[in-house]
């Protein structure tokens, strides 16, 4: 099976009187088990052309099991953002060259990924799905 | 104003059948934000839930990194906020979250396990009409 890591890294140099440096990696799994992901989206990347909600990964097309999810609003116009929202919530607001990172567990029809732009213009979130099986 | 690099990395040589590598980097304005590391109570829905974001208590957005630091992987820490039902994210053992926030919600944790250790940051423009600590 593939091995799949994520590392984070957090750093700031003026956010705290000491040096913010955080680094820290996990290896991508299957729900419950050390066996490696082996199934990806790959990255892909949508672009949308109106403020109208998109359905971006469709619980009913997944198991429910631990996924993780990659997004990034690749917009270089600081006003524009995506609102992220998982089985009718809002998660948050994706802004302009901002990135997320979580685990999704598809564990119902209904929980679905979505996202909704802020403007009508086009704009482009880039994506990747790692399944979990 | 300070500025937190935020980078995630992605790694893997047999995913695909070409190596996936890809690196992202995002320079977030912020005024506020530390680390914490705590152990969460709570093992469902409730009052020992763990508040690791209180409503407003960033303007325009918030930024959440969260990671358990459980070593088994069953035992989940999951993130909800106080007024829906759903969750927002449910993270096993040794996994990380990066993720933005509503920031008119309360946040909170609870956890498989009772005292499950977790380190989490939330990086954002305080509100100081709505503080972390409390008035």
């Amino acid at each position: 099976m593939a091995t799949t890591t994520a590392t984070i890294t957090l750093s700031s140099a003026d956010l705290t009187g000491d040096a913010l440096s955080l680094s820290s990696t996990a290896t991508l799994t299957k729900a419950g088990t050390l066996t490696g992901l082996s199934q990806t989206t790959g990255i892909g990347r949508k672009t949308t052309t109106s403020t109208s909600q998109y359905t971006l990964f469709d619980g009913d097309a997944y198991a429910s099991s631990a996924h993780k999810v990659y997004l990034k609003n690749t917009s270089t116009v600081a006003t524009e953002y995506f609102t992220i929202e998982i089985n009718s919530e809002q998660m948050g607001k994706l802004y302009a060259g901002d990135w997320c990172f979580f685990p999704w567990e598809a564990n119902a029809d209904t929980n679905d990924i979505k996202i909704t732009p802020s403007v009508s213009t086009s704009l482009t979130l880039e994506y990747a799905l790692f399944i979990g099986d | 104003m300070a500025t937190i690099k935020a980078s995630l990395t992605l790694n893997s040589p047999g995913v695909l059948t070409s190596p996936l590598s890809l690196t992202v980097n995002a320079n977030l304005t912020v005024d506020s934000g530390s680390l914490i590391r705590q152990k969460v109570k709570g093992t469902a829905a409730d009052s020992n839930d763990l508040a690791i974001y209180v409503a407003n208590q960033c303007s325009d957005r918030a930024y959440l990194y969260i990671k358990n630091l459980e070593k088994e992987l069953e035992n989940y820490v999951y993130v909800h906020n106080d007024t829906d039902t759903g969750l927002v994210a449910k993270i096993g053992g040794g996994e990380f979250a990066f993720l933005p926030l509503n920031p008119d919600k309360k946040h909170e944790v609870y956890a498989t396990r009772v005292d499950t250790m977790i380190e989490y940051g939330v990086f954002g423009n305080d509100n100081s009409a709505n503080p972390y600590g409390g008035t």
